[in-house]
């Protein structure tokens, strides 16, 4: 026993200083570790979690974004936005309304675009890849520029209305233009949306398609099933999860976007285009350095609570899917 | 080895992201007065203020860095940003009448007072006081409320008046109209207006930046209902509890008069920003275009010909309480000393000097703006026949002199963005009738004055 203990003792004793080592190196490589994911993390405090506190405390205020200090207002900022304010609760509602058309508008308009592009796509083996790549072009050049050349485009004497009338559907253009018109103004702006938002559903519907075993494709149509048979039976069922998650893309990108609606119509004519990541900008930037900031922050925490409702159907939809 | 060098990768990693944070600090400070910063959000006015900075520095030896932030939510984001960040300029161009208040009410601004109080007599009569903390301003400007009484947050820069018709003298001869002589009442202008859309359908009728809703209502709408209403009417449409609204018959007969400019507005004015309308003009998109006393500088800095231009102010409907309207000069943009400033004597005799008769000059002949300091005999000189000319209509009887200044009238909450869109509804875009509008603007002035 005791010569047991003597040489569990010596291997111990061998074992010791290699485990120290070992534990020394575990230790080194966990701290090489923290300290590259290091600033990521300092990156999330400040720019991340600080801003999401910051913002949730400022929603309870007024201030202006240079005062010395907050006016605590508890909800009152939340009330006016939804019902107190006689002025900012009619603009907010009309704001919201226009973001829940621009929200389905795109999003469903997006599907109805980008599905027969990809299956057409999916078709064909020859100039596949450049018909992709061009496709491809609106969302990879959509941006700032884009969206000004958009508008030159849609003036009363731009190219849009000079097409028309040049192919003789002159009844069509708009004499004031398409984004002075309060007719034609979202609506425009919800074509250009999806415009800007096809090619990466189509680039999405496109690996669904390919993932589908031909076989079964196959065994359908010397079943007798013809093309569009084909498509509505056994593709699109097949596409469903990749159309919830393009569809509830395209609703959370619509409503927390805002830079086409500041940059082609700023919310106008007479309000027409107003949606409600405009107001939170306007709130915050427009108002010659009033104390709005707070009433902006609370519009922006009413609009991440819509978009966490998004989250959790998003989520239920693709766990239905599965 | 590898260890080692991970191990000096991860090191290297921290530090980069801490010497990112660090960067952030002041990157500047007082360098003994030799130099000087300046934040303006005109883009028009840069080019002017450097050669007056130039002027400065031949006679002080202080250099003076100009610096433009465009456009207005630019200008209020850097401001609120270098707020929180103590970056500020040592002089702003800030909005006057309001922003310098309210930046000044959050501690931002020096007072002015002891510097300036014995020279404001050099800027026009109206601009005075415009930087001044009064009672009244006290108690309905929020930031206001720790203020001094008397406090000096702003000396005017640049004055002028809005209501400004700008036409171009081509398009008025080529529609047989006279190219020297401005309409004398609001039917002379329907006319010439329909003349020159008669002769032009696409190019002949009005510009005005609609897209920024509160211009129809402030440069065209309020200097038409003051001519027709006359003062103590006009005010009573904005009156608390008043049953003299907009939508009384007084109200509906202005919002009438403002509604038959309809079919003369250009094709998509309601998506023209301020500068796209001027620039408009300035192509000869438009032949009539409404701006204020600053708009000749950027017609001119656009191309066009300042003699290529007649000007004259919102002309008078007939049968109203004024025939001959005149408007207040007001002054625009003011300057200010940041409270920050570590050169605040430096900044404070740069702002001495643009005020000065001389720097002023300097400034109005670079921008062909009109400065609020009074240039006297040498106006003309400096900014030309065409906006000398305009000073002829700040002059006149008080009960003829439209003052958008005065705003002791309207509600302490009052916002002129909330005014504008029921009248573009009204017109150009046909989507409410006058009774229609009327209404919406009395609920609107209602809410304002219940808003305090």
């Amino acid at each position: 026993m005791a010569v047991t203990t003597d040489s569990s003792v010596a291997a111990r004793l061998v074992r010791e200083p290699r485990r120290t080592t070992r534990s020394r190196q575990r230790g080194r490589r966990a701290l090489v570790g923290y300290a590259f994911i290091a600033p990521a993390v300092v990156l999330f405090l400040v720019m991340g979690l600080y801003t999401l506190v910051y913002s949730f405390g400022l929603s309870f205020a007024k201030w202006n974004g240079f005062s010395p200090s907050w006016d605590w207002v508890g909800l009152d900022n939340y009330r006016d936005l939804l019902y107190a304010d006689p002025r900012l609760a009619p603009e907010i509602r009309g704001a919201a309304l226009n973001t829940g058309i621009a929200m389905v508008a795109v999003s469903f308009g997006t599907v109805l675009i980008a599905l027969p592009l990809a299956t057409l796509l999916n078709s064909i083996t020859r100039l596949r890849g450049t018909l992709r790549s061009i496709f491809f072009l609106p969302y990879v050049t959509a941006g700032i520029a884009v969206y000004y050349a958009w508008r030159y485009v849609l003036e009363p004497d731009g190219a849009v209305n000079l097409a028309l009338r040049a192919v003789g559907l002159g009844s069509l253009a708009r004499p004031q233009g398409f984004l002075a018109d309060p007719d034609t103004a979202l609506a425009t702006l919800i074509v250009i949306m999806i415009w800007g938002s096809v090619p990466v559903a189509m680039l999405l519907y496109l690996a669904g398609l390919q993932a589908i075993d031909p076989a079964v494709i196959e065994a359908a149509a010397l079943d007798g099933a013809g093309a569009v048979r084909r498509l509505r039976h056994i593709t699109w069922p097949l596409l469903v999860p990749i159309t919830v998650a393009i569809v509830l893309l395209g609703l959370r990108d619509t409503m927390q976007g805002f830079q086409i609606f500041l940059i082609m119509t700023n919310g106008g004519p007479a309000g027409h285009t107003d949606v409600l990541g405009l107001k939170a900008y306007q709130q915050a930037f427009f108002q010659s350095l009033s104390p709005t900031l707070g009433v902006a922050s609370a519009l922006g925490w009413l609009i991440f609570l819509a978009a966490l409702l998004l989250a959790v159907v998003n989520a239920r939809l693709l766990r239905g899917q599965r | 080895m590898i260890g080692n060098r991970r191990f000096l990768a991860a090191v290297a990693a921290v530090a980069l992201s801490l010497s990112v944070a660090a960067c952030g600090g002041d990157d500047e400070s007082g360098d003994g007065g030799k130099s000087l910063t300046m934040w303006t959000f005109k883009r028009t006015h840069v080019e002017a203020l450097q050669q007056a900075a130039a002027a400065f520095k031949t006679k002080s030896g202080i250099d003076v860095k100009i610096e433009a932030f465009t456009p207005d939510d630019v200008f209020t984001a850097k401001i609120q940003s270098a707020a929180q960040t103590k970056d500020l300029p040592d002089v702003l161009e800030l909005h006057s009448g309001g922003e310098d208040l309210r930046v000044g009410g959050g501690g931002l601004l020096a007072d002015l007072k002891g510097d300036f109080d014995g020279k404001l007599d050099r800027f026009l009569a109206p601009t005075r006081e415009s930087g001044r903390v009064t009672q009244q301003r006290k108690d309905s400007v929020e930031e206001l409320s720790g203020a001094t009484v008397g406090s000096l947050y702003s000396v005017p820069f640049t004055a002028g008046t809005f209501g400004i018709v700008y036409a171009n003298k081509e398009k008025l001869a080529k529609a047989g109209l006279d190219p020297a002589k401005p309409p004398a009442t609001w039917e002379e202008f329907l006319s010439a207006l329909k003349a020159t859309t008669t002769a032009d359908k696409e190019q002949g009728g009005l510009s005005l930046g609609l897209k920024v809703t509160q211009t129809g209502f402030n440069w065209v709408y309020e200097q038409l209902a003051f001519a027709y209403l006359g003062q103590q009417k006009f005010e009573a449409l904005f009156g608390k509890g008043t049953t003299a609204g907009f939508g009384s018959p007084d109200g509906l007969k202005t919002l009438d008069l403002y509604a038959q400019l309809k079919p003369y507005w250009i094709p998509g004015v309601s998506a023209l920003g301020i500068d796209e309308a001027d620039i408009a003009f300035a192509q000869g998109k438009s032949a009539f275009n409404v701006g204020g006393t600053f708009t000749l500088a950027f017609l001119a800095q656009n191309g066009m010909k300042p003699e290529n231009v007649l000007a004259f102010p919102i002309p008078p409907a007939t049968g109203g309480a004024v025939s001959d309207l005149r408007l207040a000069p007001l002054a625009l943009t003011g300057l200010s000393v940041t409270s920050t400033s570590g050169n605040a004597a430096a900044a404070s005799q740069w702002v001495d000097f643009l005020t000065s008769p001389e720097g002023a000059g300097i400034f109005a002949k670079g921008s062909l703006d009109l400065p609020a300091t009074d240039l006297g005999t040498q106006a003309e000189t400096l900014i030309g026949p065409e906006l000398a000319a305009l000073q002829q209509f700040f002059t006149g009887p008080a009960d003829s002199t439209y003052d958008a200044g005065n705003r002791g009238f309207r509600p302490p909450d009052y916002d002129e963005v909330e005014m504008g869109n029921p009248l573009l509804k009204l017109a150009p875009l046909g989507e409410a009738d006058a009774a229609t509008t009327g209404r919406t603007l009395d609920t609107v002035i209602k809410a304002m004055w219940d808003a305090k």
